[in-house]
């Protein structure tokens, strides 16, 4: 098995164009002069197989913008499309398929359903849908992300580098159009932050797999293809081809 | 997704276990109920088809009317109908028989009770196939001085062949020689009934029947075509006599049995099954709204992950389905056992129920598990429709947003169900419509369950200062706890809510009938005895012999002796039930406060007295002539002598003893009312006793202590149903264990903490229990007003059928709320020793 044969699965079927893109988002959370404006009219394209990273402070609106985007929450104005759909347009069935089907997560607390074992949360948005899975996509999987031996364990007998891994191979299982990460790394140790980055990395040049990451942290930046930076709920700076050192110094450079 | 749903139901196997509790209950019930009254049904079928077997046809008096308990009263036929019956080509045999009131007198002198079952004499017959009495041991009746009993009774009261058995009867009591032992059909007697036989001349004498039969079993010749031969008999037969098949006559048997005995049963059974359920459905609707709560984060992961609505909404039923599958299974199961010890009870009563085999229906099944997982699910609608509405964000942000139906929703739903609900209970108990005030009363119910959580914080605040007081930090603590989540607490409250309404609503309404009888009592009997059968005082309705007045009057120092009857009569078309007394020194033993007419002249001259409330509805005055009918005289007129003010006492209607004498057949007295010259005294207590030593089926009492009496049954009823409901109140109690066990579960790193900054293991466990008591407290106080109101409404509601005072039993209510702490202490008992045992370490580490 090579990376090769799978490297058309995610992608085979999509149209030309960005993955995703946000067109003039606003989200304000009260009213008035007590209003806090999220996003600010931020625009944003995500390309295919293409890894972004987001940055910014906190309160920048890089959770609300991750939220918006997956169809989680609605903006105040403004257009989300996931491909050529146009998320606004869903009601609650189309948004859970589009999730369930388009869209996949990795989360800072890895978010595993605490009764099922590695191998059932891993299968869990297929047998949500109804699919049955590709039995040699979840080996390949499994495989890439060294769990096998983990697989018939509960979460709370799993490390959090391998609960993380778990959630990653779940959040691939549906081979998704667009994989939201919200500071995947972000509860791991730095051994852990490596190869959870070297994978996601590795998902995007080897099979095509399209990325948006909320980070804080350069050196997991860098391992994106560019880096787009927040403020105030607006897009302040983007780098592309980043560094660790590239993305401090433009952080430097915002201030933030 | 049935996955997850089967591994989230064994995660939270415990307090699911603890929720199914309640379902088993209820189904035991149910299931318990239906295999005993089928086994029971079917016991009795084979019993009466294998009595009828031989019988072909019975030729008997036409049904003059059906009686209250679907018994058509009969008149007995001229014993020549037996003679032309046998001369009917094709009838191989005819055999009149005749039957009457037999009491038998045991070995020791008392007399031989049946708790309210007949107690029969018949005629004994011989030879024929189609006798229903078999010989067991010795030799038939032949004599005048011969009997022979039942087996059930013999071996009871230890009767042998030989001995001299002393009987009483309607007229004065005899004795005689017993000389044989029979069986009813298969069985050794007949549901607790006891049988005393005699030969047929004899018994005519005995039982008023000379020249007459009560019934003729006819038996066809071999191969005689039987439809023809029933028209045959039918046209030799003189008006008002009928014939039928055997089948027909053990199928009304049986019939009577159901709706006397089985029907009550089973109702009673069933209306407690239905409250056991009603109760735990709140606990099942509180552990599902808990664990959809404690969920909320992995159900949004779910919806995240693409699960719909759907998809979650039917997780959580599929979660309840197979609860209450589970439950429903485990309560077939124990109601089987159930039906096992109740049917051994009934035999340890000396029921003589003939053995068969336990009957289990597909129907038993059906329902156990219908009812069973039909509850558990609806209950769990409501928290699966919360969880459906959590937003998926909710897996994502670090406070909790789990959805929360708008409290003003609840309230106005709330309110409507609470007014739709009384207005249904005043509707229902004004009609009088019993399924009406049933739903009614969930409708209240329903609607304090959404209503209390208004009230929880302020009444938990209130209840929970005594115990801050008492208990300092950890009292305090505890009521902040119970206060933290003010619907939490009132949903876990709600069950006992609905425990202790009930409780104190039979409370109530037992209190106001226990003083309406005694002052009833009061206000119409002025003598100073009252002497019923003691069968009667254990609550059947035992009859006495009619010679008891004479014997009464023949004592010294009695002044009147007043014989009472009851029976039933047709007032204008509609079953009426008729009471008689003597009318000769009436003011003596009866107090008639008269509206109009005459009391005792009325009475002597034959005339019907009839009460305020019937006079005034049926717009009847003194002078009015009724149409009335009695099963033995018919149809006649009786003229209104007298109005008389209510009494349930008396009844609504009256006639003489002399007059109710010529118009029922063979009237048996159901008490004696005597009059002292000295009143009650115990010398004139042993001159009564002495007077009426003939007759050890009496319970000779004064006014006093027949009000006692009457008392005593209504706290024996009561009793029984505080048992019942003392389920009811344990269900409840599961509810609240749950919730606590849930709550240190989820407070583990709060209590970690406690412990960490120095509360000790003790204190932990106050706090808990503190906790607790409030919630019980909470739902008792709730329960207790509630309850008091359902029960001044429903005795309000019998002011008619004779419950003229409303009592509220204060003291028995404050006794129910300290019952109620109490057990809420006894619920805290395990989740406060799970929370003292918390690993201080560990639990600070969780989260």
């Amino acid at each position: 098995m090579t990376l090769t044969d799978h490297a058309s699965g995610p992608l085979s079927s999509q149209p030309a164009g960005p993955a995703a893109r946000a067109v003039d988002l606003v989200k304000t959370y009260g009213k008035g002069g007590a209003a806090v404006h999220a996003l600010a009219g931020l625009s944003i394209e995500f390309a295919e197989a293409e890894f972004t990273a987001i940055m910014g402070p906190s309160g920048s609106g890089k959770s609300t913008l991750m939220h918006c985007m997956a169809g989680l929450d609605s903006p105040t104005s403004g257009h989300v499309y996931i491909g050529d759909q146009a998320v606004d347009a869903l009601d609650d069935t189309g948004l859970t398929k589009l999730r369930r089907d388009r869209l996949g997560f990795v989360f800072q607390s890895f978010n595993l359903v605490p009764t099922l074992t590695a191998a059932e949360n891993i299968t869990l948005p297929a047998d949500l849908a109804g699919h049955t899975v590709d039995p040699a996509w979840f080996d390949f999987l499994v495989d890439q992300l060294a769990i096998r031996d983990r697989l018939t364990h509960r979460p709370t007998e799993l490390s959090g580098g391998q609960q993380q891994r778990v959630a990653c191979a779940r959040a691939l299982i549906n081979r998704p159009d667009l994989i939201f990460a919200d500071e995947p790394t972000g509860n791991l140790d730095s051994k852990s932050s490596g190869e959870m980055l070297a994978f996601l990395r590795r998902s995007v040049s080897e099979f095509g797999q399209t990325i948006a990451m909320v980070t804080h942290d350069p050196r997991g930046a860098a391992y994106a293809d560019r880096v787009v930076f927040l403020a105030d709920g607006a897009i302040v700076g983007e780098l592309a081809s980043p560094t660790a050192d590239s993305i401090l110094e433009q952080m430097k450079l915002l201030g933030t | 997704m049935w996955k997850a749903t089967l591994k989230g139901l064994l995660a939270h196997k415990l307090r699911l276990a603890l929720t199914a509790v309640a379902i088993v209950i209820g189904v035991t019930f149910v299931s318990g109920t239906f295999v005993l009254t089928d086994t029971l049904h079917t016991t009795f079928t084979t019993l009466f088809n294998g009595i009828y077997q031989h019988v072909d046809f019975e030729v008997r008096g036409k049904a003059a009317f059906t009686g209250q308990s679907g018994t058509a009263v009969r008149n007995p036929i001229p014993q020549s109908v037996g003679q032309t019956v046998s001369r009917v080509p094709g009838v191989e045999d005819a055999v009149g028989g005749v039957q009457g009131f037999a009491q038998l007198v045991a070995p020791d002198g008392k007399s031989v009770n049946t708790n309210g079952a007949p107690t029969l004499g018949v005629s004994f017959n011989p030879v024929s196939q189609m006798a229903a009495l078999h010989l067991r041991s010795g030799t038939p009746p032949t004599t005048p001085h011969d009997v022979v009993i039942d087996a059930a009774t013999a071996t009871k009261y230890h009767f042998h062949i030989g001995d001299r058995v002393r009987v009483l009867f309607t007229g004065p009591p005899q004795t005689f020689t017993l000389t044989g032992i029979v069986r009813f059909g298969t069985a050794n007697n007949l549901a607790g009934a006891t049988i005393a036989a005699f030969d047929l001349p004899t018994a005519q004498t005995l039982f008023n029947r000379v020249g007459q039969y009560d019934a003729i079993d006819v038996l066809a010749k071999p191969g005689v075509n039987l439809a023809q031969l029933q028209r045959s008999i039918a046209q030799v037969l003189p008006h008002n006599v009928e014939v039928v098949t055997g089948q027909t006559v053990a199928n009304e048997n049986v019939n009577t049995i159901n709706q006397a005995f089985l029907g009550f049963f089973s109702t009673a059974l069933l209306v407690f099954a239905f409250i056991s359920l009603f109760v735990g459905s709140f606990t099942i609707f509180n552990t599902f709204s808990i664990i959809v709560g404690q969920r909320t984060r992995e159900l949004a992961m779910l919806r995240i992950l693409g699960a719909s609505r759907r998809q979650i909404f039917r997780s959580v039923l599929a979660e309840a389905a197979v609860v209450g599958l589970v439950a429903s299974v485990v309560g077939l199961a124990l109601g089987v056992l159930a039906a096992v010890g109740l049917e051994a009870l009934l035999n340890a009563f000396n029921f003589g129920l003939p053995s068969g085999g336990l009957v289990f229906e597909t129907r038993t099944v059906i329902v156990g598990l219908v009812v069973g997982i039909g509850v558990t699910v609806v209950s769990a609608v409501s928290p699966a429709r919360r969880a459906v509405r959590i937003p998926p964000v909710a897996a994502l942000s670090d406070h909790d947003v789990s959805a929360t139906e708008s409290s003003r929703r609840r309230v106005v739903v709330g309110s409507a169900l609470g007014i739709l609900g009384v207005v249904g209970l005043a509707v229902g108990l004004t009609a009088p419509a019993i399924q009406l005030v049933g739903l009614g009363a969930v409708g209240i119910f329903i609607a304090i369950g959404m209503l209390a959580p208004l009230v929880a914080r302020p009444m938990a605040s209130v209840i929970g200062r005594p115990l801050a007081a008492m208990f300092a930090m950890a009292g305090k603590l505890g009521r902040e706890n119970s206060m933290r989540s003010p619907r939490r607490t009132a949903q876990t409250a709600a069950a006992l809510m609905v425990g202790l309404a009930l409780v104190s609503t039979i409370a109530v309404f037992g209190a106001s009938l226990s003083r309406s009888a005694t002052s009833s009592i009061d206000q119409a009997i002025s003598a100073n005895y009252i002497i019923i059968s003691s069968s009667a005082a254990g609550g059947g309705n035992g009859e006495i012999s009619a010679s008891t007045t004479s014997a009464a009057g023949r004592v010294p120092g009695v002044t009147a002796a007043s014989t009472v009857y009851t029976g039933q009569f047709l007032f204008r078309g509609s079953l009426s039930n008729l009471t008689a007394i003597s009318a000769n020194r009436l003011g003596q033993t009866i107090i008639l406060r008269m509206d109009g007419g005459t009391g005792a002249p009325a009475l002597a001259a034959g005339q019907l007295l009839v009460d305020t409330t019937t006079a005034n509805s049926d717009h009847l005055t003194v002078g009015t002539s009724v149409p009335v009918k009695f099963a033995y005289t018919g149809n006649s007129h009786m003229r209104v002598g007298g109005i008389y003010k209510p009494n349930s006492l008396l009844g609504s209607y009256l006639v003489s003893d002399q007059f109710y004498r010529t118009h029922f057949d063979n009237p048996l007295p159901i008490a004696v009312l005597v009059r002292t010259t000295t009143g009650a005294t115990p010398a004139s207590t042993r001159a009564i006793t002495a007077g009426l030593r003939a007759y050890p089926n009496l319970k000779i009492q004064t006014q006093a202590q027949f009000k006692q009496t009457q008392q005593k049954q209504v706290n024996q009823l009561l009793g029984l149903v505080y048992v019942l409901l003392l389920l009811a109140v344990l269900i409840a109690l599961i509810g609240i264990v749950n919730t606590l066990m849930l709550s240190v579960f989820e407070r583990t790193h709060e209590i970690g903490l406690l412990r960490a900054v120095g509360m000790r293991r003790r204190q932990i466990k106050a706090m808990i229990r503190s906790e607790a008591v409030i919630l019980s407290v909470f739902g008792a106080v709730i329960g207790i007003v509630v309850g008091t109101g359902l029960g001044v409404a429903l005795a309000e509601s019998l002011k008619q059928q004779g419950i003229t005072d409303i009592v509220v039993p204060g003291s028995n209510l404050v006794v129910f709320l300290i019952i109620a702490a109490l057990l809420g202490l006894a619920a805290a008992s395990w989740p406060a020793r799970r929370a003292a045992k918390l690993d201080v370490l560990a639990a600070i580490a969780s989260e």
